[in-house]
């Protein structure tokens, strides 16, 4: 009995080629009320979304410089819902008029075995994080207004102190790539937001580590 | 006083007159003593004579100075018990009091003064002990009741005047208090100086791609030299032109055209409404919406017709969804959209036909496109973490469980917008047909008599009638027949008052060979 083909070539095509438009943006607690009754407004009408998500950033250090970066997450309040790990490549330099930032991602769902495999394949866990907070929906974009905990003990989700007194927003759309008007649909969303909070394109590779 | 001689003590007054004045040789000039009458008036002015008689003055002057005066005590006491030995001797006492508390009140007022040791606060004053007269009181009420009222007043005539100004401007009709009208009731966003909304069901959960966008204008061409007419709004929309006029999803069955060719425009419409210029916004955009939504009923149907594969295929016609429930039979849905600019003559040739319109269906193809936005907006598809994208929760557990194309094909929606609609459809026909067919045999068939009495509670899918053949005045004698008659899809089932159930396909033939089957028994 032959061997079954093995293709050395990767696999392209389908949903690997998803890219993710982002904008970010950050408002403080007193404001959030007001946000929130915003976003309520202008997005889809839908009973208000909640969530308490478990973040683990995992690195493959290699030998050239930049680590592989992977980011595992798991929902807290569904702890049946599969784990979700996520790619996020460099933002794409390309026009600067475009007013949200393009990146490559790649998502997957995994079994809860997921940090298990991570280990063994040689990623190692670099920090951890809890976030909760609102998800919204308008169409194609998600908008995730979160606030973000530090874990103290490595594995201890039920202690966490908050690292800010202020919520993280975010407006992400995942769409093919070469799609343009994406933006320009974001843009116009988050001027409808000013002036409570300004979304606007952070690009994370400028920011000191 | 004991022993010795009485010294004789004279006590004459010191003589010491006042000098008035000291002449130049030295000789001075007394002023001359009082006489007994001045004597006693200036001795009078100083009596008090608010205070009562002598033992009263005593008593009420040593109770509330017995604290203030420990030293003056003994002497007080003393001199309570004496009688008193001159008539001086109590308006001395009095003097002296008065005295003293004219000092007290002057250091307290000093010290007060300084404001450093000591402040003055008002004290409420208890109501009941005021002493001011009822009448005072009775004025002073009137007079703040009266400023009060003047105040209400002029605030209600000024809500009058507005209130006035309003009925009247209704008539008129300001441009913003219809824009305010027209917000409270569609989603409205000011884009540069343009005022634009969105008459579209994309915030209820469609995926349609129309924008349903309309843009509202000031209506300016109004001439202010002729009256304003009655029904003038300074407000108008202006729908995008694809969405004029007025539309409906016609659903007919019908007997099977010989030709497919004949097939045509289906161009009926039997609600032509006619948009003149007048129109008021509010029914211009409801007519819009509905066609936006007629159109994506349509566009779904046409879809499913196309993709779903099925034993006899769908045809797709212009504005027409044409397929076949059972053999003989067409059913034909299609988009009727009338705009308005076309006279009705031209468009239709034949007569009107009777109505062969199903309302029904109609109404269930609107329910179900608005069941399949809602299912767009409902939380399941909210992702858990929130990391991941978008899209029914079990789909999301289909890589990790490891589902196979079975699973996963029976986790997607099994049925389309137009297969449920020809299952409706089906249903609505045998219902119908085996009414008929029912009816029919009743009425010709005499002796042992049929009756039928449908259920009243029905689903979409599935009705009951229950068929009774019983002999006039045999009733006690020979049991009569009962049967339930359960009309599904495409089958009748039917049971026995004894519990058998035999399936009966959609053919009329084969139901009425079994009524008649079901006669003869009863005359046995």
């Amino acid at each position: 009995m032959e061997a079954p083909p093995v293709t050395v070539m990767p696999v392209t095509g389908g949903t690997i080629n998803m890219m993710e438009y982002l904008l970010q943006g950050s408002v403080l607690d007193l404001a959030l009320e007001s946000l929130l009754h915003r976003l309520r407004g202008l997005c889809d009408n839908m009973e208000p979304e909640t969530f308490t998500d478990h973040e683990l950033v995992y690195l493959l250090k290699g030998q050239q410089g930049n680590p592989f970066i992977l980011r595992a997450r798991r929902a807290l309040s569904h702890p049946n819902a599969p784990w979700h790990l996520r790619y996020l490549g460099q933002p794409e330099v390309g026009d600067k008029n475009r007013y949200a930032l393009v990146r490559n991602c790649v998502d997957v769902a995994a079994s809860h075995s997921l940090p298990e495999f991570l280990n063994e394949m040689g990623f190692r866990m670099d920090h951890e994080f809890v976030t909760s907070g609102h998800i919204f929906r308008k169409g194609a974009m998600k908008v995730v207004v979160c606030n973000v905990s530090r874990v103290q003990l490595p594995g201890n989700t039920e202690n966490t102190e908050r690292m800010s007194n202020s919520h993280l927003v975010e407006l992400s759309v995942l769409a093919p790539a070469g799609q343009d008007t994406v933006s320009e649909d974001m843009r116009s969303f988050a001027e409808q937001l000013k002036p409570l909070i300004h979304l606007e394109k952070i690009d994370p590779s400028k920011q000191r580590h | 006083m004991s022993g010795g001689p009485a010294v004789r003590i004279s006590i004459e007054s010191s003589c010491e007159k006042q000098v008035q004045e000291v002449g130049l040789d030295g000789l001075e000039t007394y002023v001359p003593p009082l006489s007994m009458s001045q004597n006693l008036a200036k001795l009078a002015q100083r009596i008090d004579f608010s205070q009562g008689s002598d033992s009263e003055e005593n008593g009420v002057d040593s109770e509330p100075r017995d604290g203030e005066w420990g030293k003056q005590e003994p002497e007080e006491e003393e001199v309570k018990f004496q009688p008193s030995l001159w008539p001086w001797d109590s308006v001395r006492n009095n003097l002296r009091s008065s005295l003293t508390e004219m000092c007290v009140l002057y250091d307290v007022l000093s010290v007060v003064k300084e404001k450093k040791y000591m402040a003055l606060d008002p004290v409420s004053q208890d109501p009941t002990a005021g002493k001011t007269p009822q009448v005072f009181q009775l004025m002073s009420k009137k007079k703040s009741l009266a400023t009060a009222a003047q105040l209400l007043l002029k605030g209600a005539e000024k809500l009058s005047k507005s209130v006035a100004e309003n009925q009247e401007n209704r008539r008129q009709r300001d441009f913003n208090t219809e824009l305010l009208r027209l917000r409270s009731q569609w989603k409205l966003r000011k884009v540069g100086d343009k005022i634009l909304g969105d008459l579209s069901y994309r915030s209820a959960g469609s995926l349609f791609p129309h924008h349903g966008t309309f843009e509202v204008i000031k209506n300016t061409d109004i001439d202010l030299d002729k009256k304003i007419p009655e029904d003038y709004c300074p407000l108008d929309v202006q729908i995008p032109s694809d969405l004029e006029g007025s539309a409906y999803i016609k659903v007919s069955i019908q007997k099977q055209s010989p030709d497919i060719g004949d097939l045509g425009t289906v161009n009926l419409f039997r609600r032509p409404q006619k948009n003149k210029p007048g129109t008021p916004w509010h029914i211009k955009l409801e007519a819009a919406q509905n066609v936006l939504l007629c159109k994506e009923i349509f566009a779904q149907l046409s879809r499913e017709a196309v993709q779903i594969k099925s034993q006899i295929p769908h045809i797709v016609v212009k504005n027409q969804i044409i397929s076949q429930p059972f053999p003989g039979l067409q059913l034909s849905i299609s988009l009727c959209h009338c705009t308005g600019d076309k006279k009705i003559n031209r468009s239709s040739p034949e007569k009107p036909k009777p109505d062969d319109h199903l309302y029904v269906l109609e109404h269930n193809l609107h329910q179900m496109i608005r069941e399949f936005h809602k299912q767009q907006l409902s939380s399941v598809v909210m992702p858990h973490p929130a990391s991941a994208p978008f899209g029914h929760k079990r789909l999301r557990l289909a890589g990790p469980m490891a589902y196979d194309k079975a699973e996963i094909s029976s986790l997607q929606q099994s049925e389309g917008l137009l297969e449920k609609i020809i299952k409706q459809a089906k249903h609505i026909f045998l219902r119908s047909r085996t009414a008929r067919t029912i009816d029919c045999l009743a009425s010709r068939i005499e002796d042992p008599q049929i009756q039928a009495h449908w259920s009243n509670i029905n689903d979409v899918y599935e009705s009951s009638v229950k068929v009774l053949i019983t002999s006039h005045g045999y009733e006690q004698i020979c049991k009569s027949i009962q049967l339930q008659l359960n009309i599904g899809v495409e089958q009748i089932r039917v049971v026995h008052r004894d519990g058998r159930a035999i399936t009966l396909s959609h053919q009329e033939q084969e139901l009425q060979d079994f009524l008649l089957s079901q006669v003869p028994r009863l005359r046995l």
